[in-house]
């Protein structure tokens, strides 16, 4: 694994410039947050097809519907908790009910930007899209991953959500890496648990996977990239080979990767699962980290419930 | 035909779109003939001459070719209109007056607010208020960006400009100079549950918009003359987006509508139906007595 640290927002900037030269249909919207977003280049490489609204969040999912249904590609960007819960119904009724080729960029989600607080942490946004039919929803787990993402939602018609946190990660992937819509990614081989894990939290989950070994308990480490559609045949599959699971993300644990994994595994493999994720409550300021371990999103807190799993069954 | 009608040119065009604009109310009244179907008689009778004005005259569309690239695009931001939308659509034969039978119905073209997907000539879905504009703002800016020879129409409701969202539109439109868009406003003067006067009180309207960096215009959004004018006014403008504010009536055509103040959306009695069929035959007789 090539371990280089990267920051995946810049990442996504990057290859937004890229993908923005080989698309010149590709429109970016931003709502006054470009230099958090690390759109700037794509401005300044395109600014006939770059727009800063103002800080008007709600207008973003409306304006890129409008851009999309004359052969757009708009990528549109907000802190997560604007580009999706301020226009919710700007999203459910203009851009997903008319299928909009709308591309909505969350940046900072979870509780990525931490001293900000609560009102700045996106913990509900997978929960509140996943219920919107034919959204696609995507949560990169490193730059890499992330740079993909951007081509392929280039390349895919029909609305989208990218989930970004913000935070300099080590990269999982290797540059030659393929990233496909829908599918899940086995990153490590286990017999006895698996760990369904999204977005940068994977390192968490390669961590668990380590002291579990330690312990004799062997985990499968499965990275799930796209929440929506979600891999069921695969995540099934994957089910079959151990006898439970837990999940990891930074998200409140009603609604998101674990509440979607927890359907495949009542429904299909009546296997125990447990979730991690955070609590049902408002968070607080603090550092991004400081905040994950308070919350129980956390390396002491996953083997607890990894062990709580295996004696179960 | 991008241009002004005259009383004396364009007689018999304009006898045509009023004749047209009585046809359009019938089937509106024969439609909610049923005590079944309760419908927006106030925002849909109001909305007859302008949708009548863009789409029988004014926009470059073809119902043989709904997707058609270079077509002028319009939004029915007020989507409680949509059974005045529908008409002007199957009128112009953009699908055939029998799906009117299954209106509103499980698999049906036609749902209750507009859908892109299901009504052949529906350029966006629309119902949730104070978001077909600014989706029309974004196509208007989609065509500055090809410098594409159509333009965006979109129709909204003085009762949007109750929605924090469309002030929101406004200031963007102005700030990116989106000077294909041209915006309509059924200036009926009330909303679903009443006058707004007083109560959701906009005015002053005009100095509003005026104050938010659009070009205004006015007109009498029942007069075929007047409507073309503010159109023809507002095409000419440059780096800038217009907006006609239509005076119009509530129920238009409707005796007991456009006397009612409580309520736009309501089932027809079988009284109501028939003083409305009997004053519609009296305006029809009028205009086909004059000399053409």
């Amino acid at each position: 694994m090539n371990l280089a640290n990267k920051d995946i927002t810049t990442a996504y900037g990057e290859a937004l410039v890229e993908v923005g030269e080989a698309y010149p249909n590709v429109v970016v919207l931003d709502a006054d947050l470009a230099d958090s977003c690390k759109t700037e280049s794509f401005h300044k490489t395109f600014p006939e097809r770059a727009f800063d609204l103002g800080v008007a969040e709600q207008s973003l999912p409306t304006i890129a519907a409008g851009l999309a249904l004359v052969g757009k590609i708009p990528f549109y960007n907000s802190f997560a908790v604007f580009s999706v819960s301020r226009g919710v119904d700007m999203i459910r009724q203009s851009v997903v009910y008319n299928q909009a080729n709308v591309k909505i960029v969350g940046h900072g989600a979870g509780q990525s930007i931490g001293y900000t607080g609560p009102s700045h942490h996106t913990v509900e946004d997978i929960s509140i899209l996943r219920a919107l039919p034919g959204l696609v929803i995507l949560s990169p787990c490193d730059a890499v991953e992330t740079q993909q993402m951007v081509w392929e939602m280039a390349a895919y018609d029909g609305p989208m959500y990218l989930r970004l946190v913000r935070a300099t990660v080590p990269n999982v992937h290797k540059p030659d890496y393929q990233f496909e819509i829908g599918k899940t990614e086995r990153l490590l081989e286990g017999s006895d648990i698996s760990i369904y894990v999204t977005g940068d939290l994977v390192t968490l989950a390669l961590e668990l996977h380590a002291v579990l070994r330690e312990e004799g308990i062997s985990a499968q480490v499965v990275n799930v990239p796209t929440i929506k559609p979600l891999a069921k045949e695969q995540i099934t599959r994957h089910g079959e080979l151990t006898s439970g699971a837990i999940t990891i993300e930074d998200h409140n644990i009603y609604g998101g990767l674990g509440s979607a994994v927890a359907e495949i595994y009542a429904e299909s493999l009546l296997k125990p699962l447990a979730r991690l994720g955070i609590p049902d409550t408002f968070t607080e300021s603090d550092d991004a980290m400081i905040l994950r371990i308070a919350y129980g999103i956390n390396i002491d807190n996953a083997i607890s419930k990894a062990r709580s799993i295996i004696s179960s069954v | 035909m991008k241009r002004a009608l005259s009383l004396t040119k364009d007689r018999k065009k304009i006898q045509e779109l009023m004749l047209n604009s009585l046809a359009h109310r019938r089937k509106l009244l024969n439609l909610g003939h049923d005590p079944t179907i309760r419908l927006h008689y106030g925002a849909t009778l109001s909305a007859v001459e302008i949708l009548t004005a863009l789409y029988m005259l004014w926009m470059n569309i073809n119902p043989k070719d709904p997707s058609w690239n270079d077509r002028d695009r319009f939004i029915l931001s007020k989507g409680h209109a949509a059974p005045s939308l529908y008409i002007t659509l199957s009128m112009l034969g953009f699908f055939p007056e029998d799906e009117f039978q299954n209106f509103r119905r499980l698999n049906s073209k036609l749902q209750g607010h507009p859908d892109r997907h299901k009504t052949p000539g529906v350029d966006c879905s629309s119902g949730s208020l104070g978001q077909g504009f600014p989706v029309a703002c974004g196509m208007a800016l989609g065509a500055i960006i090809d410098d594409a020879s159509y333009k965006v129409y979109t129709l909204i409701s003085d009762g949007e400009c109750n929605e924090g969202s469309t002030w929101e539109a406004a200031l963007i439109a102005s700030n990116l100079k989106i000077d294909k868009l041209i915006l309509l406003l059924d200036w009926n003067k009330k909303s679903s549950y009443g006058t707004m006067k007083g109560r959701n009180d906009i005015e002053p309207l005009a100095e509003k918009w005026q104050a938010f960096g659009w070009r205004v215009f006015k007109c009498d959004g029942h007069d075929f003359i007047s409507l073309t004018q503010a159109l023809a006014q507002a095409e000419s403008v440059r780096d800038q987006p217009s907006i006609i504010l239509c005076n119009t009536i509530k129920g238009k055509g409707l005796p007991y509508a456009e006397k009612h103040h409580t309520s736009s959306n309501f089932a027809l009695t079988e009284e109501q139906y028939q003083e409305a069929i009997t004053h519609l035959d009296a305006l029809e007789k009028q205009i086909e007595d004059e000399p053409s």
